[in-house]
C-alpha cells in the first residue's frame, strides 16, 4: 500500500476519471437541444473538479510526507519519476484542470454543448499531463504527450456543429501530429547516438565521451534540434505558434482555458525534463554551442511577436490566445537562464507557471461569465459599458487582467519580477530588458479591455454581452481570484517550495 | 550472409522511400493508400533485419492488414469527395518550401556524414530469441510494464475522443453560411422548451 503512495496523485485522477466515465454512461443522458440548465453533466463537472482537486491535494500530501522516503513500485523508475518536481507540476496542472472543469460546468449547458464526454477527456488529458511532467524516459514521455494531445484535439473539436471549431481541431491535430513526429524522430536519433532512451542515461552518455560507447555528438545535435522543434511547438513559441490562435478561438472557452493552462504547464515541465535532465550539461548546455542561445532567441521572438500581434486583435478570446503565447515567451526567458542560474531559474519557471495558471484560467473564466447564449462576449465592443451594467463581473475580469499585466499586488507581478531578477542575476541584461519592455507593451492590450469595460458606452443597437448565471463559473472565479491575490501577497512560500522542487529534479 | 543482409536492407529502403514518395506525390487517394502499404511492408523488412520478427509480423498484420484497409474503406465511402482539390498555394510558396526543406536536409546530412566518416557503429549482438513473442511479452510485462499501462490511458482517451467527435447531431452544411458574430450555427431551431426527455427517448 505504501508503495502506491508515491504515485497516488496520478492514481486518484485516473481512477476518478474512470468512475466519472461509468457514472456518465449509466446516468440518463439528455438530448443536446434540451434547455434545462442543470443536469447530470453539471454534477459531472463538480465530480471532475473534485477529482482533480483531490489529485492536487494528494500531491501536496505526498510532498509533506516526502517523496524521497517513499518506496516506489519496481519498474516504475525511469518511466515515472516520483520526485518533488513532479509533485509541484502535478499540483499546478490539477489546479488548472479543476478550474477548467468548473468553467465547463457553467459553459456547456449554457451553450447547449452538454455532452458528458467533455469531462473524461479533461480528466484523462490531465492524466497525460501529469505523466508528461513525471516522464524520465523518452518512451513514456511520448506516450504521455500523445495522451494529453489526443484529449485536447478532441476538446478543440467539441463544438461539432461549428465549422470553425472543426477547422481548428483539424489544424491543431495535423500540426500537432507533425510536431510529435519531429519529437519522436529526435528521440530515435538520440537513441541511435547514445544507446539510451532514459534521460539520465542520455545525459551520462553525452557527458562522458570516454565511456565504452561514446555518444555521436553530431547525431545528438541533430536530435536535439528536432526535439527542440517539437517542444517549441507544444509550448507555442513563435515560429511554431501558427496553430495557437485558431485552436484557442475555435475551442469552447473552458477547453481553451485548459489548453492555455494545463497543457502549456505540462509542455514546459517536459521541456525542463528534457533540457535539464537530458541535455543538462556539457557542450549542449553551453552558451557557445548549445540550446541556451536558441531558447533565448525563441524567447525574444515569441514575446515581441506575440505582443505586437495581440495588440491588433479585435476578438478578446484571440487576444488572450496571443497573450498566452507572449507568456510562453516570458517563461522561455527563464528557461534560457537555467545553465547560468540552475535552481533559481527553474524555480522561477515553476512559480511563473503557477501564477500564470490562476490568472489565465481566471481571465478565460471571466470571459465565459461575461457572455450568455446568443450574446457571447467575443469582441471588445461586446464588453463596452460592462463595468456599469455588471460591476461584479467587470471587477473579476479586471483583477485577472491586472495579474496578466503584472501589476503589484497580484501573482503575475511576482512571476515576472522573479523571472527578471533571475535573468539579471545571471548577467543576461539584454534578455531582462526585452522582457520588461514587452511587459509594458502587453499592458496596452490588457488595459484596452478595461477601457472598454469602464469608459465606453455601447453603441445604440449594437450587440452587447449579457453575463450568464452559473454557480460553477462564479466558484471557479472566486478560487482563482483568491489564489491570484494570495500568491501575490505571500509569494515567498511558493517560491521556496519551487526551489525545493528544482533541487530534487537534478 | 552479409550480402544477404545488405540485399534485404537495400530492398526495404527502396520500398520505404518509394512508397513514401508515392504516398505524398500521387493525386489519386487509392494510389496513395497502396503506396503507403508498400512503405509499410518495407518497414516490416527493416524490423526483420533488426531481429525483431514479432514486430515485423505485427507491422504487416496491423498496419498493412487493418489500417490501410480502413483507409481504403474510408476513401471508397467518400467517393469523389476524397479527391483533393487543386493545390491552392502559389508556385513560389511551394518551391520555397521545397528549397527550405532540401537545404536543411542536406545540411543535416552533411553534418552527420562528416561526423561519422569512417566510423561505423556496430550494435551489440542480440541474445538468442530476442525478437520472439516470448521475449517481447516478457519485456512488456516486466521491465516496461509502466509504459504499457500508460498506453492504456492513451487508448482510452482515443476511444472517448473518437466518440466525442462522432456522436450526436451532424453539422448541417446549409447552416454554415453567414453566421453572425459570436453565434455559432449550432444554434439550431430550438426544441419545445422544458420538455424533459423520458429515459426511453434519451436512449433511442
Amino acid at each position: 500500500m505504501t508503495r502506491l503512495m508515491a504515485i497516488s496523485p496520478l492514481l486518484v485522477v485516473a481512477l476518478g476519471g474512470v468512475l466519472l466515465m461509468l457514472a456518465e454512461a449509466f446516468s440518463h443522458r439528455r438530448e443536446e437541444g434540451d434547455v434545462r440548465h442543470t443536469g447530470p453533466s453539471s454534477e459531472l463537472a463538480l465530480g471532475t473538479a473534485v477529482t482533480l482537486l483531490a489529485g492536487a491535494i494528494m500531491a501536496a500530501a505526498v510532498w509533506m510526507v516526502g517523496p524521497e522516503k517513499l518506496e516506489t513500485l519496481p519498474g516504475l523508475a525511469p518511466y515515472y519519476v516520483a520526485d518533488r518536481f513532479t509533485l509541484f507540476f502535478t499540483f499546478t496542472i490539477c489546479l488548472g484542470g479543476a478550474l477548467a472543469a468548473l468553467l465547463a460546468g457553467g459553459y456547456l449547458p449554457e451553450h447547449k454543448l452538454d455532452r458528458g464526454e467533455f469531462y473524461p477527456l479533461l480528466t484523462f488529458g490531465t492524466v497525460g499531463a501529469i505523466l508528461l511532467a513525471a516522464a524520465g524516459d523518452l518512451l513514456s514521455l511520448f506516450i504521455a504527450l500523445e495522451t494529453m494531445s489526443l484529449a485536447v484535439y478532441a476538446l478543440t473539436g467539441f463544438r461539432r456543429t461549428s465549422p470553425r471549431s472543426t477547422e481548428a481541431a483539424v489544424k491543431y491535430f495535423l500540426l500537432g501530429s507533425f510536431a510529435a513526429v519531429l519529437l519522436l524522430y529526435g528521440g530515435a536519433l538520440l537513441y541511435g547516438a547514445t544507446g539510451h532512451t532514459d534521460l539520465a542515461g542520455i545525459r551520462a552518455a553525452i557527458m562522458h565521451p570516454a565511456a565504452a560507447k561514446p555518444a555521436n555528438l553530431a547525431l545528438v545535435l541533430v536530435a536535439a534540434a528536432l526535439i527542440l522543434c517539437g517542444l517549441a511547438f507544444k509550448v507555442s513559441a513563435v515560429p511554431f505558434h501558427m496553430w495557437t490562435p485558431d485552436a484557442y478561438e475555435g475551442a469552447p472557452t473552458p477547453a481553451t482555458g485548459y489548453m492555455a493552462v494545463a497543457v502549456k504547464t505540462a509542455a514546459f515541465a517536459m521541456m525542463l525534463r528534457v533540457l535539464v535532465g537530458g541535455f543538462g550539461d556539457g557542450a549542449l548546455a553551453s552558451w557557445a554551442a548549445g540550446w541556451p542561445p536558441v531558447l533565448a532567441l525563441l524567447a525574444v521572438v515569441t514575446m515581441t511577436g506575440a505582443n505586437l500581434v495581440a495588440g491588433r486583435q479585435e476578438s478578446v478570446k484571440r487576444m488572450l490566445a496571443y497573450s498566452s503565447i507572449a507568456h510562453a515567451g516570458y517563461v522561455l526567458v527563464a528557461v534560457a537562464t537555467i545553465p547560468r542560474a540552475s535552481e533559481e531559474a527553474q524555480a522561477s519557471v515553476m512559480y511563473y507557471l503557477l501564477a500564470y495558471t490562476v490568472s489565465t484560467i481566471g481571465a478565460f473564466g471571466a470571459l465565459v461569465l461575461c457572455g450568455s447564449r446568443g450574446a457571447e462576449a467575443v469582441s471588445y465592443e461586446d464588453l463596452a459599458g460592462l463595468g456599469k451594467r455588471h460591476p461584479a463581473v467587470a471587477i473579476a475580469f479586471t483583477l485577472f487582467l491586472l495579474s496578466l499585466t503584472g501589476v503589484p499586488p497580484t501573482a503575475g507581478f511576482f512571476g515576472k519580477w522573479y523571472v527578471a531578477k533571475t535573468t539579471i542575476g545571471a548577467g543576461l541584461y539584454p534578455l531582462a530588458i526585452v522582457l520588461l519592455l514587452n511587459s509594458a507593451l502587453a499592458a496596452y492590450y490588457y488595459l484596452r479591455v478595461l477601457v472598454y469595460m469602464y469608459m465606453r458606452d455601447p453603441a445604440p443597437g449594437a450587440p452587447i454581452a449579457k453575463p450568464m448565471r452559473s454557480g460553477y463559473v462564479v466558484g471557479a472565479l472566486v478560487i482563482a481570484g483568491v489564489l491570484v491575490l494570495a500568491l501575490g501577497i505571500w509569494p515567498t512560500t511558493p517560491i521556496e517550495l519551487a526551489v525545493q522542487a528544482a533541487l530534487t529534479a537534478r | 550472409m552479409k550480402a544477404l543482409d545488405f540485399g534485404i536492407f537495400a530492398l526495404s529502403t527502396l520500398l520505404v522511400l518509394g512508397g513514401g514518395l508515392g504516398t505524398v506525390a500521387s493525386k489519386n487517394p487509392i494510389r496513395s493508400a497502396i503506396a503507403l502499404l508498400v512503405s509499410i511492408l518495407g518497414i516490416a523488412g527493416m524490423f526483420l533485419l533488426l531481429a525483431a520478427e514479432f514486430l515485423a509480423a505485427i507491422q504487416v498484420l496491423v498496419y498493412a492488414g487493418a489500417v490501410v484497409v480502413l483507409f481504403l474503406f474510408v476513401i471508397m465511402l467518400l467517393g469523389p469527395a476524397a479527391q483533393s482539390p487543386a493545390d491552392a498555394r502559389s508556385a513560389i510558396s511551394r518551391y520555397l518550401g521545397a528549397a527550405t526543406f532540401l537545404l536543411s536536409a542536406t545540411g543535416v546530412l552533411a553534418l552527420v556524414l562528416r561526423a561519422t566518416k569512417g566510423a561505423t557503429t556496430t550494435l551489440a549482438t542480440q541474445p538468442a530469441g530476442f525478437g520472439t513473442i516470448e521475449a517481447v511479452g516478457k519485456e512488456l510485462f516486466t521491465s516496461s510494464i509502466a509504459p504499457l499501462e500508460f498506453s492504456g490511458a492513451l487508448l482510452l482517451v482515443a476511444i472517448v475522443g473518437a466518440i466525442a467527435v462522432a456522436r450526436g447531431k451532424q453539422p448541417d452544411p446549409t447552416l454554415a453560411v453567414a453566421t453572425p458574430k459570436g453565434e455559432e450555427p449550432e444554434a439550431a431551431p430550438e426544441k419545445a422548451p422544458s420538455r424533459r426527455p423520458t429515459p426511453k427517448e434519451a436512449h433511442s
